[in-house]
């Protein structure tokens, strides 16, 4: 052989092995032709085998052909491979193809209930203000839930709280949250600002807007120079944390035996902004908290000086908040626990 | 307190509009609950004259009336089937047209053949008085033809009166706040008496056993009167004060006590023996038949009015029916004392008769009321019934009170308020109470709380004081914060500035509540819904806890509102299956649920609360769905729950084992106690997780079949928390895994399985899982498979083979030695 005809055998070779490259369909065909034109018996190295015969001017010459030939075809080869490689991809891409309009695999919904989310949401607010959680007992003392109170035996302020009573002697069910002011006056020294949620009760018939059993929140602020004023600035900053900033509220006198001066304390109605309705009794006015200085008589049964000391308490409804937050009109709804209410939450 | 503004304007000018007005008592701490507004539902009612009455031709029990309603109107012919009316008279017409209160249309209408023009009105048909028997017949100068509306119609104020302020319960004591409110005065009635006859001492004599029950009695007699009804607009008024008018006697006394807040008693003078009157605690075994008509077994605790043979009122709440004002009666006495309040409150309760007297009287009564209230009802008998007021009174104790000095500083009320009020401002608003102020004077005492020593004003303080000179009316006005009370409300509350406090913060306290409502926001994410069921739960919800009704560790309400809420909850169960059996009757059966709150007992006599969280699984839990098989609520369920949820608050769950006695609500062969342990590495006992027996869901009527409870305690779990949370290095060398099958009698619980190779292998275990549980073949009966896979790893370093082989060795002669087990290759 000479040559001429190598170079002819090698560029057909080239020309052969490419359409092969391009005709494998597979992985597999690829493999083979692969084998087949570069591989230890393959016809590249077969036909490379015969340049022996050539004289050795022209041997360099034959082998730089032979490289240029395999690597066109190795390149091929590579192209070849990623072609295959990616349509087998997309192949199976194409089979994995689902519905994506079935539903996604379902997850329970939790909810918080409405009440006990209202009272964190009473404490957040407060707690910027330095107030922290204090907790009192459902069960009560006579002493504690009505005496320390300044409300004695037979006082006709009673008539305020309609009292369920216990056969455990000098036990009742606690009848407000305000016994926790005695509790927490026992227990701590001024500056106070503590808050204290709870469960509450009263012999009370149960409609729309009342419940024998309920929430509330007490509020207490003592040290030295706490003053209706405070009471009022934090009343208000409450109010606008709940209903928002531009709701008015009213501070007018209120009445109870353990403070001095009382207050109750308004917002404008939330459902028709102060225009009169049957939720406002057409006042334009919801009563949200009762409040007052503390009684000094209530500051000394706390152990403390009423003369060095004084301050706030209020009292709030929970569900009465919880109510206006989340415009629910019966009160049944808190406890009944149906879960199509529940789930709202 | 019902106040009608026409009433209220013959003690007070009142120049604002109804709505106004009731916006200023509101802000004076008189809070107006509610503006009735009475004729506002009278339509086309006028005023008619009778012309003519005679017998409708057709029928006996019909009158026929020829009715003028003005000169312009043609005249009526109105058919009634009153028999009060006589021609002349001046009555009420609804015209046709005409609509009365409560929406009655009156429109033309044919009665046994003749056309009835309107109807004629009775006064219970108009709410203007109580008579619903005849037709109302007004004045003779009533203008004919004028709208009832017009001459009758009036706005009646409803106030909410507080339990402090009893000077208040009266259209005085109103008129009062009235006049605080727009700076006027008020006008006392004119009370004048035309004394004649013999004196009332002579007709009466009055005994008090116990002046602290009694401290001031005063008794005035009238006679020659004619007991009949009470005018008009004495009717109208009582009426719209919401007191029912009776007759003109006892009508004399009722307005007495809305006009002075001052109840006074008219008794028969005839049932009264020898007129001779004693005032003393009833004697064991006394009974009296009162006004409704009830006989009472009366106590010593009960105070009576009695003559000499026997009670004939209950003091200060109600009068004898053997005594009642009748229309044979031709003298009366009237009683006008002053009871001890709490006596009378604790006899209103325990004969259940709290009336407008005694909710006056257990407020306590101002002295002098005593002789006013019995002039002004004796002057009022004799103006609207005739007769004859006899001379003097019989009073035990003519002596009244003068006003009581209130010394106070200026600066102390300042500093209360947080507002700067001048002195002289202070003064200007307590004369518009009438409380006159003056100077203070050195040694005055400024009281600080009742039942305390006062602040004593030494020269100095007592130039910056000043002493409130109390009317007797005002009892509430005792100690220095009721002046800076009193202040506030006359100047306006609403003049006290609002701003955030700039006083100390208090220490840090960390929140008692964080891990609750850690524990609820877990639960929360993983899909339950919290619940909030009732405290107080029924016997028939501790029968089926296996309970009894007559358990002494129940707590129970002596005076429930129902049998269902009278015992504290023992536990949160029954509350939580409650919620399963409600909401399964809206077809909700897959349920996730869960409650906070504290479960109830008596422990040596002492009430003791335990927080506890509750949940309850019902149903299916995994969400059944087109790729998702249900799972349905089992032990583990509530067990992972429970454990997950110790977990993230930092608690391990260090056992789980079958208790040694189940409660009858507990599937026996399904119960697992959870103990951890606390910080110092004692176990506690967290709680119980079940399945609930079958016959408990059936006796609660719960339908689900798959039910499954977790009851922990919250306290317990309290005092597991770790105390602080810290950071454990993990080792970087690689771990190693074997699975082991263990082959153990059925009856051997995993746990000890668990235990034993966990104590075998320590302390190179990591972490140990069961993963498969086998039964069947090739194992024996009663035999089963545990298939644990063990991570084993040692600090710092990387186990050799040998150890390995060591320690897995070690495990399987333990197993086989103490369990008998054997491993499954």
């Amino acid at each position: 052989m000479d040559l001429e005809t190598i170079s002819a055998r090698l560029t057909d070779l080239q020309a052969a092995g490419l359409e092969a490259i391009a005709a494998a369909s597979d992985p597999m065909e690829l493999e083979a032709v692969q084998v087949a034109y570069l591989g230890r018996r393959g016809e590249l190295k077969t036909l490379l085998g015969g340049i022996g015969g050539l004289p050795a001017e022209d041997r360099p010459r034959v082998g730089a052909i032979g490289n240029r030939v395999r690597e066109a075809l190795e390149a091929a080869l590579q192209g070849r491979q990623v072609e295959l490689e990616g349509a087998a991809l997309d192949d199976r891409l194409a089979r994995e193809a689902v519905d994506v309009t079935l539903p996604g695999r379902p997850f329970r919904r939790g909810s918080l209930h409405p009440l006990i989310e209202t009272n964190r949401e009473i404490a957040r607010i407060f707690g910027q203000f330095g107030f922290v959680v204090y907790e009192g007992p459902e069960v009560e003392t006579d002493v504690r839930n009505f005496q320390a109170l300044n409300i004695p035996p037979d006082h006709p302020a009673r008539d305020l709280w309609d009292t369920l009573y216990t056969d455990v002697p000098g036990h009742l069910l606690r009848t407000h949250t305000s016994p926790g002011q005695i509790h927490v006056m026992q227990q701590t020294a001024p500056p106070i600002r503590a808050l204290l949620p709870g469960r509450c009760f009263r012999y009370e018939a149960v409609d729309a807007s009342h419940g024998f059993e309920f929430f509330q929140v007490e509020g207490l602020m003592v040290d030295e120079g706490t003053t209706m004023a405070d009471l009022r600035g934090l009343l208000d900053a409450f109010a606008h944390a709940m209903f928002g900033r531009a709701r008015p509220t009213r501070f007018r006198p209120g009445y109870y035996p353990f403070t001095e001066p009382s207050v109750a304390f308004d917002v404008q109605c939330v459902v028709c902004d102060g225009a009169g309705c049957p939720s406002c009794k057409r006042t334009g006015w919801m009563t949200i908290l009762g409040a007052g200085m503390v009684h000094p008589v209530v500051l000394r049964n706390g152990g403390l000086d009423p003369e060095r000391y004084q301050g706030f308490a209020f009292g709030l409804g929970t569900d009465r908040i919880a109510i206006l937050r989340y415009g629910i009109n019966d009160i049944r709804m808190f406890l009944e626990n149906d879960l199509r209410f529940l789930e709202q939450f | 307190m019902r106040v009608p503004l026409a009433w209220l304007r013959d003690y007070v000018d009142v120049d604002l509009e109804a709505e106004a007005l009731a916006d200023r008592l509101t802000l004076l701490g008189m809070e107006v609950q509610a503006v009735e507004r009475r004729g506002s539902d009278w339509h086309r009612i006028v005023v008619g004259e009778l012309l003519s009455v005679e017998p409708h031709p057709g029928s006996d029990h019909l009158l026929l009336t020829r009715v003028r309603i003005g000169d312009a109107e043609p005249l009526l012919t109105v058919l009634t089937g009153a028999s009060n009316v006589a021609a002349g008279q001046r009555v009420p017409v609804a015209v046709p047209g005409a609509v009365l209160p409560g929406g009655r249309r009156i429109d033309v209408t044919r009665m046994v053949g003749i056309e009835s023009q309107g109807m004629l009105c009775s006064g219970d048909e108009l709410g203007l008085t109580t008579d619903a028997d005849g037709i109302l017949i007004l004045p003779g100068d009533a203008p004919v033809g004028r709208r009832m509306a017009e001459l009758f119609g009036d706005v009646i104020l409803d106030v909410d009166v507080k339990p402090n302020r009893g000077d208040a319960l009266s259209l005085l004591g109103l008129a009062r706040e009235v006049a605080a409110a727009t700076g006027g005065r008020i006008r006392w009635p004119e009370i004048v008496l035309d004394e004649q006859g013999t004196p009332t001492a002579e007709h009466l004599s009055v005994d008090v056993t116990d002046p602290r029950l009694c401290p001031r009695f005063v008794g005035r007699w009238v006679d020659g009167f004619v007991v009949g009804a009470s005018p008009l607009h004495v009717q109208a008024r009582l009426t719209a004060a919401g007191v029912r008018p009776v007759s003109n006697v006892v009508d004399a006394s009722n307005y007495v006590m809305l006009e002075l807040g001052k109840p006074t008693h008219t008794f028969d003078a005839a049932a009264i023996a020898d007129g001779r009157i004693v005032v003393r605690p009833a004697r064991a075994g006394e009974r009296l038949e009162t006004l409704d008509h009830v006989t009472r077994e009366l106590t010593p605790e009960t105070l009576v009015i009695a003559d000499a043979r026997g009670p004939v009122g209950l003091a200060g709440v109600m009068g004898g029916a053997q005594s009642e004002v009748g229309d044979a009666t031709s003298a009366i006495v009237i009683e006008s004392a002053v009871f001890d309040p709490v006596s009378i409150r604790r006899t209103a309760r325990r004969f259940a008769l709290q009336s407008e007297a005694s909710l006056r009287f257990e407020k306590g009564q101002e002295t002098r009321l005593a002789r006013i209230g019995a002039d002004r009802v004796a002057q009022l008998v004799v103006a609207w019934a005739g007769g004859r007021a006899a001379p003097g009174r019989v009073d035990t104790a003519p002596a009244e009170p003068a006003p009581v000095r209130l010394p106070f500083r200026p600066s102390r009320v300042t500093r209360l308020l947080g507002a700067p009020i001048e002195a002289d401002e202070m003064r200007a608003l307590l004369a518009r109470v009438e409380v006159p102020t003056e100077a203070a004077r050195p040694g005055d005492e400024v009281p600080i709380a009742v039942g305390a020593p006062g602040i004593r004003l030494d020269e100095e303080a007592a130039r910056d004081a000043l002493v409130a000179i109390v009317p007797t009316h005002r009892r509430d006005l005792e100690i220095e914060a009721d002046v800076a009370e009193e202040v506030a409300r006359i100047r306006g509350y609403d003049r006290i500035p609002g701003r955030l406090p700039e006083t100390p913060m208090p220490v840090f306290r960390p929140d008692p509540r964080r891990a609750v409502d850690a524990v609820r926001d877990v639960l929360a994410g993983r899909g339950l819904n919290e619940v909030v069921t009732h405290a107080l739960v029924g016997p028939a919800d501790h029968a089926r806890l296996g309970i009894p009704g007559d358990d002494a560790a129940i707590i129970r309400v002596t005076n429930p509102l129902s049998v269902e809420h009278s015992q504290l909850r023992r536990s949160l169960l029954p509350g939580l299956v409650r919620v399963l059996v409600e909401n399964e009757r809206q077809r909700r059966a897959d349920i996730g649920c869960f409650e906070v709150g504290h479960v109830h007992d008596l422990v040596d006599g002492v009430p003791r609360e335990e927080a506890m969280l509750g949940v309850l699984l019902a149903g299916d839990q995994g969400g059944a769905a087109w790729n998702q098989a249900a799972r349905p609520a089992d032990l583990w369920e509530a067990r992972g729950l429970v454990e997950s949820l110790c977990t993230r608050l930092g608690v391990a769950v260090r056992e789980a084992a079958a208790p040694s006695s189940v409660a009858p609500y507990e599937h026996p062969g399904r119960t697992a106690v959870l103990r951890a342990a606390d910080p110092a590495g004692n176990l506690l006992d967290l709680g119980r997780v079940f399945e609930p027996h079958p016959r408990y869901l059936e006796a609660a009527e719960a339908r689900a079949s798959h039910v499954a409870v977790a009851l922990v305690s919250l306290d317990a779990l309290q005092a597991a928390l770790p105390r602080s949370q810290r950071y454990a290095p993990f080792p970087r060398v690689p771990a190693v895994e074997r699975d082991l099958a263990v082959v153990v009698a059925e009856s051997r619980p995993a746990g000890e399985v668990a235990g034993t190779i966990r104590e075998a292998a320590a302390p190179l275990l990591r972490e140990l899982r069961l993963f498969d549980v086998y039964h069947g073949a090739p194992l024996a009966q009663g035999e089963r498979s545990l298939a644990f896979r063990l991570t084993l790893q040692a600090e710092g370093r990387t186990l050799t083979d040998e150890e390995i082989d060591a320690a897995v060795a070690r495990i399987v002669e333990a197993l086989g030695s103490r369990l008998g087990a054997r491993i499954r290759s």
